[in-house]
């Protein structure tokens, strides 16, 4: 029973939840997810406590519904938590230690990563993971595995990944008002890179871009290793209030205007020139046409900034030109149609769909892409928890 | 080509290229020059060409459509960073009411600014016969090149062209009278006089200047600069003003025969039509070989800027995407425009901008909805 696990994510669009378990080697089979709408959260942040609460208690309920693949009853007593929003930073550390009897061991290694888990953080950020990256054995730096090697004093260059410690604890107290326990909180775009690319493509160097609805989180890869991420906060939600700002609509009608009908490129065929129709929301809301041209050029205007600030973000640190192995677009924000042509024009690499490929049980979602934070949530809970003693509480009450 | 002038000549759109090179063709000497446009027939050999929007547009122009223009313009406006190596100012020329010249040269001045290249834009406006559709292409354009540019003049056609009925020649007429114009502009600029106006002095005369109009004439006898005076005071091109003039530059191009009188009787005749009160600056050129007997004028006025007008705020800088126009002191916010959905939220500011903001607000792009 330790190899099933849960992962909840209260996004900016949508409260999701997941349920998989773990299979041989790292595979997942997430064997059922359920997904609400969500009330009051922008940019990630929860304005309305009792409405987040609510959208959690509506996405356990539903998963208690479904049945596993046994035909059990789902009852689940905590879950891994996937976060994301602008508050998300990640800065880079370095763990250190003496080398004794010069020349590594494993003792020396665990004391560096040990020294690299102990970058001090403000009392209001929360750490969400530090990842470790390559290791300096005196002047010889890009070591993957020092031991054995001669040295005095190891080095473990690290990517810590923090965050506001008030947003994780809100979205605890949502989660514990429900009576689900959260365990750690995990970084939406890293989890999205785990289930979306593959280790050649991490050492090829790849970049994960995962558009949420109120951010996009970003997780560049070189050698094998992390080695930026971050988060813009700028999401599908400003794509839909942009919509909803050009064209008088409210938002649940930019909403649908920017999912069924725009692209992000503006293209200049006949189809371009015409309208698109805007159903009314009610019976005293008259439906009406927007122009398709007009409509395309407000989303490829917000989406072109969205991928040139990121782009200024590599290129700012020198990593752009390293990333051969292409970009995977991840989030809700992934399904935009023209969204894969224009990134791969604006950053200029391969791009493509990142439907979570080492994960079973998401064939027939509609857009698997938009599960790949949850799905790799679940597939760092099979890694890190499968087989551990002392997790008999994860499910409270499992076949019940 | 004059590789070392640090004044760049750069036409936008079919129109404002074929001006360009009028320019060049009546200046008669080397001078550093860029064509631009969306339509790759537009380029010739004898002349840097800048495509835009290749890749977006294919080369085969913006069918009239202002913002796939400006989308374009902005895609290339990097391709214009190689010609600007030591350039202290940029002129450019653009027929406004189209999709290219309205478009374009509004993200291309945009860009040469953030480059910290001021740019002088001489245009035209679309003759009224035209039709509202291009008066208001031009219109919704016009404010936005007047605020992003150092300075613009606009010419309406109407007034360039004065009385014909011949459209090919009402075409040429108009754009002989911008390209003169600029070659004068140009002269001003790049020939020695007594008074000499340089880049630097021309830099310094454009920081903070508002709207500005310009027009030119040209008299030879022996009343000559009573006639060149005259017709100065009278020109339509001047007249479309909406603010006090807070400034002059008028620039005298004669030959060796020019007389200090003569000097006086031009300033003193600008200064009676346009207000005493106003600063003046006179820059003077001597060139025997192309204004033996005549004299000509290039006046132009800059009216009230931004920096004249009351501040109503605590007088901070407000955030990029939130800063009042400098002309019309309406909000970049576009009416009906909402942010209100992330107020509550910690804001998304990228290099001072707000991203919270409609991006299509924030870059002023009128749609055609």
């Amino acid at each position: 029973m330790t190899n099933i696990h849960a992962a909840l994510e209260i996004g900016t669009s949508r409260t999701v939840l997941a349920v998989g378990e773990g299979r041989p080697g790292e595979r997942v089979k997430v064997t059922c997810h359920a997904e609400i709408p969500s009330t009051k959260i922008r940019k990630s942040q929860i304005l309305d406590m009792k409405q987040a609460t609510r959208s959690v208690q509506s996405v356990l309920r539903e998963i208690e519904k479904q049945k596993d693949e046994a035909g059990n009853s789902l009852g689940i007593g905590n879950a891994f938590l996937v976060v994301s929003g602008q508050h998300i930073k990640a800065d880079p550390f370095q763990g250190i230690a003496l080398v004794e009897g010069g020349k590594v061991s494993q003792a020396d290694m665990d004391a560096a990563a040990s020294s690299s888990q102990r970058m001090p953080l403000p009392k209001d950020r929360e750490l969400l993971d530090a990842v470790s990256q390559a290791y300096t054995l005196d002047s010889l730096g890009g070591i993957s595995s020092p031991k054995g090697m001669s040295g005095h004093t190891l080095k473990l260059d690290t990517l810590q990944i923090h965050a506001d410690a008030n947003r994780i604890n809100d979205a605890r107290t949502a989660a514990e008002d429900a009576h689900l326990e959260l365990r750690d909180p995990l970084f939406a775009a890293t989890c999205a890179a785990d289930a979306a690319l593959d280790d050649r493509e991490r050492r090829d160097g790849a970049l994960v871009l995962d558009l949420g609805g109120g951010s996009t989180g970003y997780a560049a890869y070189c050698d094998g290793y992390l080695v930026a991420a971050g988060v813009v906060g700028v999401g599908g939600d400003h794509v839909s209030n942009d919509i909803a700002c050009a064209f008088q609509t409210t938002h649940a009608q930019a909403e649908g205007l920017k999912m069924r009908e725009a692209c992000a490129i503006v293209g200049l065929d006949k189809e371009s020139t015409a309208r698109v129709t805007v159903p009314g929301f009610s019976p005293l809301m008259e439906a009406k046409t927007v122009s398709r041209r007009a409509l395309d050029t407000v989303v490829n205007l917000r989406l072109k900034e969205l991928l040139s600030v990121i782009r200024e973000i590599l290129e700012s640190r020198d990593l752009l030109h390293h990333i051969h192995a292409g970009v995977a677009l991840t989030g809700g924000g992934a399904a935009m149609k023209g969204l894969d042509e224009l990134a791969q024009r604006e950053l200029g690499l391969p791009v493509r769909i990142g439907t979570p490929a080492n994960v079973d049980g998401l064939e027939d979602a509609a857009n698997p892409a938009s599960y790949a934070a949850v799905a790799g949530a679940l597939m760092y809970a099979h890694r890190n928890y499968e087989r551990k003693p002392g997790l008999g509480s994860l499910f409270r009450g499992l076949f019940r | 080509m004059n590789a070392k002038s640090p004044i760049l000549l750069v036409g936008v759109g079919g129109a404002g290229s074929a001006a360009a090179l009028k320019v060049r063709e009546a200046f008669g000497a080397p001078m550093r020059i860029v064509l631009s446009d969306t339509d790759a027939a537009t380029g010739r050999e004898d002349a840097p060409f800048v495509l835009l929007g290749g890749d977006r547009l294919s080369g085969r122009g913006s069918g009239g459509d202002t913002v796939q223009a400006r989308l374009a313009a902005e895609d290339s406006a990097k391709s214009f960073d190689e010609h600007l190596d030591g350039v202290r100012l940029a002129v450019v020329t653009a027929a406004m009411g189209g999709g290219t010249g309205s478009g374009a040269t509004y993200e291309i001045v945009r860009h040469f600014a953030e480059l910290g290249v001021p740019a002088v834009v001489f245009a035209t406006i679309p003759f009224s016969f035209e039709g509202e559709d291009r008066q208001r292409r031009c219109a919704g354009m016009k404010s936005m090149v007047e605020d992003a540019a150092s300075a613009a003049f606009f010419a309406p056609l109407d007034d360039l062209v004065g009385e014909c009925d011949n459209m090919d020649e009402a075409m040429r007429r108009a754009y002989e009278s911008l390209a003169a114009g600029v070659t004068l502009f140009w002269r001003l600029l790049e020939k020695p006089g007594y008074i000499r106006l340089d880049a630097e002095r021309v830099r310094a005369m454009l920081s903070g200047a508002g709207r500005a109009r310009f027009a030119v004439a040209t008299a030879s006898g022996e009343n000559r600069a009573g006639t060149v005076s005259d017709a100065i005071a009278r020109s339509p091109l001047l007249a479309h003003g909406s603010a006090p003039v807070r400034s002059i530059l008028c620039g005298v191009l004669a030959g060796e025969d020019l007389r200090l009188s003569e000097i006086s009787r031009i300033a003193d005749g600008m200064r009676d039509a346009f207000g005493h009160s106003c600063r003046f600056e006179l820059a003077t050129v001597n060139d025997e070989e192309t204004f033996s007997g005549k004299i000509s004028v290039v006046a132009m006025l800059f009216e009230a800027g931004q920096e004249d007008a009351p501040e109503e705020s605590s007088g901070q800088s407000a955030p990029k995407g939130q800063r009042r126009s400098r002309r019309g002191g309406q909000s970049a916010l576009a009416p009906g425009s909402r942010t209100d959905r992330f107020s509550n939220v910690e804001p998304t500011v990228w290099k001072g901008e707000n991203l919270d903001i409609p991006t299509y607000v924030r870059r002023s792009i009128t749609l055609e909805i």
